[in-house]
């Protein structure tokens, strides 16, 4: 039993998600598709119940029941139960939101810029680059988000986040990465021709190649 | 001018129908028009479906492919979703609360012309050199920029389409509360009036501030004023707040009718009152109000303050209540009912369906937690088209079946219909539930090309077969309705219905009835379908 629970722990710990916040749109999700599928369940299962059992047949149900015009009792249950789910949605989402929005301290600042149809990335030390965000393993990060031109929106697939770039303003977002490799990043507002083609790759490399490519001696 | 009104449409010649004042002939105007750019919208749909079959750019170049983004969007929104209601508006409202014309029958004409010469210039930007590729949406900066097209010719089709709009709605509303039958109130007349009716004041509050964003897009671009460009101090955001202040509430103009439908119909073929009728008018018009509350969810990621983002996140899922209200007193008017499904009700009940689903997969999008995510994704597309695509078009095509026996005096074949159901019903959710699978897994929207990862590409092809389905089910419609103006006579009431359309003859004459004063009980309603009507339970 305990080496079982021992192992339960081990695994648990290791669970570590592929991107910090992707695992909170996890969570909603699996929330939210528990929810969605219950009440699915709870209108069409009577819906179609009723359609077999109440069926038209000449000389047997030809008017149906006159003296069902409502129910108080009912009305007030569907209602009030909605009601509180919904609530609930929310305000477990406002939980999340204010987490997968407020990046931790540590972050390290990318500004990035977009542009029809290409996206800029500047770090602290004024090294540009250009459609390729280096970030290091296990650091969280922090992208100022601006625009040079029209609206663009910057998606990160893995994370599981993203946020306009609008020019005038500079929004923020903000992930982590916790396995190397290269991850793509979509453009996800409207921006004329080439806009399906304004990707960028994430390249997550371990610090010390991180250091060397931002800081070539 | 009074020949125009005093022929009946079916014997109306060229002449009077382009003069005409007649509520139906203007309504039956609306309906054609409607349905003919609905068959160019859906063209331009099923091309941008082809394109994404397969990744890689194969049939359109980009340019063209955001051209017909815009165009399928714009129109199936503008010239369907919308206009389709109107046709439904102009003939049924005044028949159904028992009066001869609209308040203004004039304004009523001057509406559909100005609604027509949108038309024509939604036409013009087919030629190349015309084609504006801005979305729908219509955002600036983008839309002040080249690459856009003449965004002019845009906001001249919004400016007349809100002529339109406006002159129906100060004529209807004045008709609802000033020519009702003795008898019919608010309170007892359809539902489908309430529908409309809702849908109708919606579009009377929120236009104009759509069409003042439009404008000062046009003073941006063309006489270089600075309301949405940061450089001479102006904000993009704003116009999204101006166009979403009007453009989310139009959602609910297009699905408030199409609940209007379901309940006449559901009730018709159930033979049983429509459950809890005063918490159904309730549930239409909270929506309707609620709907001017929500509008930035649009915006979840544009960067707006907080509290505006939870507020907007709050009032968005309470909108779920009144729509819950509806749906489940929707089930309990089918218990111990006597139901028929005939063409009617099949679409009525699948719109229900759709909109069961397109509502549920609504209530996340309103959650910032998950619309972080999906925000622009081909989720949202697939979102959509369950409500506005398909629970408007079955709910709208529920409608044709259900009045077409009124409005022709024919009958259609049902087998037909009832094939057609089956097809855009298969059709539709082997189209839209895979695009919404593909959202989750990440395809953004708008896309002309996409890389081949995840199961993009094998959810894009069957996505792409749905579409051609859903697409034959709506040609086996059109073929019904055409052979059903030679199918036998209906009769006033071939649905059995106490309805007020339903006891004036089929097509009702030019003044609608054939005696006057209209006159109902005090206990009318439109619900009861007991044989003897001075039976009292």
């Amino acid at each position: 039993m305990l080496t079982l629970a021992a192992m339960g722990a081990e695994t648990a710990a290791k669970v570590v998600p592929l991107a910090y916040p992707g695992h909170l749109w996890d969570q909603m999700f699996d929330i939210w598709i528990t929810l969605a599928v219950v009440i699915y369940l709870i209108v069409a299962v009577p819906m179609v119940y009723f359609l077999f059992r109440y069926r038209y047949k000449k000389g047997e149900n030809e008017k149906g029941a006159t003296d069902e015009h409502g129910n108080i009792g009912l009305e007030v249950l569907w209602t009030v139960v909605p009601l509180i789910v919904v609530l609930y949605l929310a305000i477990q989402s406002a939980a999340f939101y204010t987490q997968q929005r407020t990046p931790p301290p540590d972050s390290m600042v990318v500004k990035t810029s977009g542009m029809m149809w290409a996206w800029e990335f500047e770090y602290s030390n004024g090294k540009k680059s250009i459609n390729e965000l280096w970030v290091p393993v296990g650091k969280p990060i922090k992208l100022e988000l601006m625009s040079k031109d029209v609206i663009h929106a910057f998606h990160i697939p893995a994370a599981k986040t993203m946020e306009d770039a609008v020019p005038g303003r500079v929004n923020q977002m903000w992930f982590q990465f916790n396995e190397t490799g290269e991850y793509p990043s979509f453009c996800r507002e409207y921006c004329g021709t080439a806009h399906a083609y304004m990707r960028s790759t994430i390249k997550v490399v371990t610090q010390a190649e991180f250091d060397q490519w931002v800081n070539p001696s | 001018m009074q020949d125009t009104v005093a022929t009946p449409y079916f014997r109306a010649t060229f002449r009077e129908w382009i003069l005409t004042t007649d509520h139906k002939k203007i309504g039956i105007l609306y309906g054609l028009t409607s349905l003919l750019f609905f068959a160019v919208a859906g063209l331009m749909g099923l091309v941008i479906r082809l394109e994404l079959t397969a990744p890689g750019v194969q049939y359109v170049n980009p340019d063209l492919y955001n051209y017909l983004l815009t165009g399928h969007g714009a129109v199936m929104l503008l010239w369907w979703a919308i206009a389709f209601w109107g046709a439904f508006s102009n003939f049924l409202i005044p028949i159904m609360i028992g009066a001869k014309d609209v308040a203004f029958p004039r304004l009523n004409q001057l509406s559909y012309w100005f609604f027509f010469s949108a038309s024509v210039l939604v036409l013009i930007t087919l030629i190349p050199s015309q084609q504006i590729k801005m979305m729908w949406t219509g955002y600036p900066p983008f839309v002040l920029h080249n690459n856009a097209g003449p965004t002019g010719i845009y906001v001249l089709i919004i400016i007349l389409i809100a002529g339109s709009t406006l002159g129906t709605g100060v004529n209807f509303i004045t008709t609802l509360l000033r020519m009702r039958a003795k008898g019919v109130t608010l309170g007892n007349s359809n539902l489908m009036v309430h529908g409309l009716m809702s849908s109708i004041v919606v579009q009377l509050v929120g236009v104009p501030a759509f069409v003042g964003a439009v404008i000062m897009l046009f003073l941006d671009k063309h006489l270089g004023t600075g309301f949405f460009s940061p450089e001479t101090g102006g904000d993009p955001v704003l116009y999204q707040h101006l166009f979403w202040f009007y453009s989310h509430p139009a959602v609910y103009v297009m699905i408030l009718p199409a609940f209007g439908v379901f309940s006449e119909v559901l009730s018709t073929m159930s033979q049983k009152p429509v459950y809890g009728q005063k918490s159904m008018i309730w549930a239409i018009w909270a929506i309707a109000a609620l709907g001017f509350l929500v509008w930035a969810h649009h915006m979840f990621t544009v960067g707006m303050p907080h509290w505006l983002r939870m507020f907007m996140s709050f009032t968005t899922v309470l909108i779920a209540v009144p729509t819950g209200i509806k749906l489940f007193n929707w089930v309990a008017t089918l218990h111990k009912g006597a139901i028929r499904l005939n063409t009617a009700m099949l679409f009525t009940l699948g719109g229900i369906f759709m909109f069961l689903i397109g509502g549920l997969t609504g209530i996340p999008l309103a959650l910032p937690a998950f619309d972080i995510n999906v925000h622009d994704s081909a989720f949202v597309v697939g979102h959509f088209h369950y409500v506005l695509g398909m629970a408007m078009t079955l709910g709208a095509f529920s409608g044709v079946y259900f009045w077409y026996p009124k409005i022709t005096g024919r009958m259609f074949p049902e087998g037909l219909g009832k094939t057609s159901f089956w097809l855009m019903m298969i059709g539709a959710n082997l189209l839209y539930f895979t695009m919404m699978m593909a959202g989750i897994e990440g395809l953004p929207r708008r896309y002309v090309d996409y890389p081949d990862i995840a199961n993009w590409a094998s959810l894009n092809e069957l996505s792409t077969i749905g579409a051609f389905i859903l697409a034959a089910g709506v040609l086996v419609s059109f073929i019904a309705w055409i052979r059903g103006l030679k199918g036998p006579e209906a009769g006033s009431d071939p649905w059995g219905s106490p309805s007020l359309e339903w006891t004036t003859t089929s097509p009702p004459p030019p003044h609608n009835f054939l005696s006057f004063p209209v006159e109902v009980a005090d206990d009318w309603t439109p619900y009861r379908y007991t044989d003897d009507s001075s039976e009292k339970s």
